[in-house]
């Protein structure tokens, strides 16, 4: 794939996309949860990211540091490969991103906001309203049927959203499961699974999707399927899209990868 | 909402389990309900029966079944006070009836003057009069296997008098396992050895116009040595009497709230185990930006759903039970608005069982989504 050459060109029609996704959920937010905390509202230079982030865990001799002053920053309409061995600090990394993990230090930035002063009420609105999730083991709601759990990422973000079902179809059908829309998860295939996972987090329209190792339970096609599916949303929709992988199939997708080791950035390639 | 159903729809032998524990509870409840109210009712049954406004009797007289004889006189004076329009005499006391065959049996005997109230079931009320004999003896259906006579009417013995058993009524079966015999009030003080004055109890009407606590407290003032009650407050502390100084509504109210509890502990314990099954699914949703309202809602939904799922079937498996339970236990009586009264705390009770859940769901740590 011309990487560079798609991303520069989908970069242009992405940012500008993703300036109105952006600014539409940031008010969207703002009228639920009032953050007075914006920072370089309208630049993107702090659009996503933490600057000089450390978190530790545990006290005394059990005390463990998975991050220490990690600033990094990603862009609007990119994606991005974190990869590192394990107990590098990559999940640390995202669950912050994700308002899930506030660090001992430093500053979180979402979608221009700074995020770790916040309440836990007002990053439950930033979660709902601009990240989407993807997750390793898939997390999709054992009892419901496919099409119920991409509804119920569309009701978690709009409960007053009644073409849900509808609209649930449609995102299946994009990802060839139009057919499966009825059938549980464990109905499904690893790779079909991560698929819903995926409709799910993109239901809403959230200008930015987290991914935790979104291909380490699949096999080689369908892992592949994946880094497509999340390439085109940052080259068709102009999301902001963070991959924790170990999985290197994905630095052919990655606008830009970051390696972390030992709590700590060690390299940077393609630093955008 | 839906996650709330197809989660409890998902795993059905969980479903049902806790189904099956609000459905016992909501039974025992209505059951042990339906034997309080008929036991309250059975209590104060022939008190209510009366036509009257005010109960004359004995000093200290707890129930209808322990009354004593009061002096000639009170009737007389009590007929003088002024609103009183009308007086009659009511006895009851334990008497020995033998069956055809010789079988030896106590009941308990009443005696009523015909005018005590039109559904009090004496046999010379005019309702009946032609029909059967003034002196006639009367029983309950309930208590055929007691009373034992093969047709109607049959010549028995009661206390070595004879008397003649000429129909079955309903209604007012053994209360506590004596059953009743019912006969015109000469009768019964003939049987009992009651001189003819003499009254167990003194029912009065108050004339229209006249107010019922005014003339109370005249026939009070007048006759201090006796008790002087309206028909509800004799009827309330017969009520009281046998359900709270006997212990009997406490045994019968205690099996209900035991009921209520076993419920609680079952699906208390079901809920909880639903919960922790699915806490990485709270945890998820919580991640995904869901409020804790959703995530508290969604459990106590799953809670509720039980709860009415299980009343439903509690009713449907209690009222055909009472239904059949009415041979054993004549009194027993399920009024319309029980099963309805006890959805409530069928409810709450689903709700309180649903509150550790909630807890548990409320602070799983959203951020453990990472983990696999």
């Amino acid at each position: 794939m011309p990487k560079s050459r798609l991303t520069n060109t989908v970069c242009e029609d992405a940012s500008e996309l993703a300036s109105r996704s952006h600014y539409s959920a940031a008010s969207a937010v703002k009228t639920e949860v009032e953050p007075d905390l914006s920072v370089h509202e309208g630049t993107s230079s702090r659009f996503l990211g933490v600057e000089r982030a450390t978190v530790s865990f545990g006290e005394g001799g059990a005390r463990v540091c998975p991050l220490r002053g990690v600033s990094v920053m990603f862009k609007r309409g990119t994606l991005s490969l974190v990869m590192g061995p394990s107990g590098s600090g990559k999940t640390t990394l995202l669950s912050m991103l994700g308002c899930l993990l506030s660090p001992d230090q430093g500053s979180v930035f979402v979608d221009d906001v700074l995020v770790n002063q916040l309440s836990e009420t007002e990053k439950t609105a930033i979660r709902q309203k601009k990240i989407g999730f993807v997750f390793q083991a898939f997390r999709l709601f054992h009892s419901l049927s496919a099409i119920d759990n991409v509804a119920l990422g569309f009701e978690l973000r709009d409960p007053k959203q009644s073409q849900r079902l509808e609209m649930a179809q449609e995102l299946l059908d994009k990802f060839g499961l139009g057919d499966k829309s009825h059938q549980e998860p464990n109905e499904l295939s690893p790779g079909e699974r991560q698929r819903v996972a995926v409709a799910r987090a993109l239901a809403g329209d959230p200008p930015i999707l987290l991914a935790d190792e979104p291909t380490a339970s699949l096999d080689a096609q369908a892992g592949r399927n994946i880094c497509q599916i999340l390439r085109n949303q940052v080259d068709e929709y102009g999301r902001t899209v963070v991959v924790v992988s170990h999985d290197p199939r994905w630095r052919e997708f990655a606008d830009r990868t970051i390696t972390l080791c030992d709590g700590e950035i060690e390299q940077k390639e393609n630093d955008l | 909402m839906k996650l709330a159903w197809q989660n409890i729809i998902h795993d059905r032998s969980r479903f049902s389990v806790t189904v099956l524990g609000v459905s016992f509870a909501v039974f025992l409840m209505v059951f042990q309900g339906s034997l309080l109210v008929g036991f309250l009712r059975a209590a104060s049954r022939l008190i209510d029966a009366s036509d009257s406004d005010i109960w004359i009797t004995a000093r200290g007289v707890q129930a209808f079944e322990f009354g004593t004889t009061l002096e000639s006189r009170v009737r007389e004076m009590a007929a003088g006070v002024p609103g009183v329009m009308q007086t009659d005499r009511v006895c009851m006391a334990f008497a020995v009836y033998r069956t055809p065959k010789g079988k030896q049996q106590v009941v308990a005997l009443v005696g009523a003057d015909p005018n005590v109230g039109k559904r009090f079931p004496v046999p010379d009320v005019p309702e009946l009069a032609g029909e059967i004999s003034p002196d006639a003896v009367l029983y309950d259906v309930s208590d055929r296997d007691l009373i034992a006579v093969p047709v109607l009417p049959t010549e028995v013995e009661i206390n070595r008098h004879r008397a003649s058993i000429e129909r079955q009524i309903q209604g007012y079966g053994a209360f506590l396992g004596v059953p009743f015999l019912f006969t015109s009030y000469r009768n019964a003080i003939r049987y009992l050895g009651f001189g003819p004055d003499d009254a167990m109890y003194v029912v009065l009407r108050v004339s229209k116009g006249s107010s019922v606590s005014d003339v109370k407290q005249s026939l009070q003032e007048r006759l201090p040595e006796v008790d002087v009650l309206t028909r509800d407050e004799f009827a309330h502390k017969s009520r009281m009497y046998w359900t709270i100084k006997t212990g009997a509504g406490g045994a019968i109210l205690t099996a209900a709230v035991l009921g209520f509890l076993i419920g609680l502990v079952v699906v208390s314990q079901t809920i909880y185990a639903n919960t922790m099954e699915n806490i990485e699914e709270y945890a998820t949703l919580k991640a995904l930006g869901a409020p804790k309202s959703l995530v508290a809602r969604i459990v106590l939904t799953q809670a509720l759903l039980c709860g009415a799922v299980g009343s439903i079937l509690g009713l449907f498996a209690v009222i055909p039970v009472i239904d059949h339970a009415k041979s054993l236990i004549p009194w027993i009586y399920m009024p319309w608005w029980l099963p309805v009264l006890m959805v409530l705390p069928s409810m709450v009770m689903c709700s309180l069982a649903s509150i550790a859940s909630v807890r548990n769901a409320l602070t799983v740590e959203p951020g453990r989504v990472f983990r696999a």
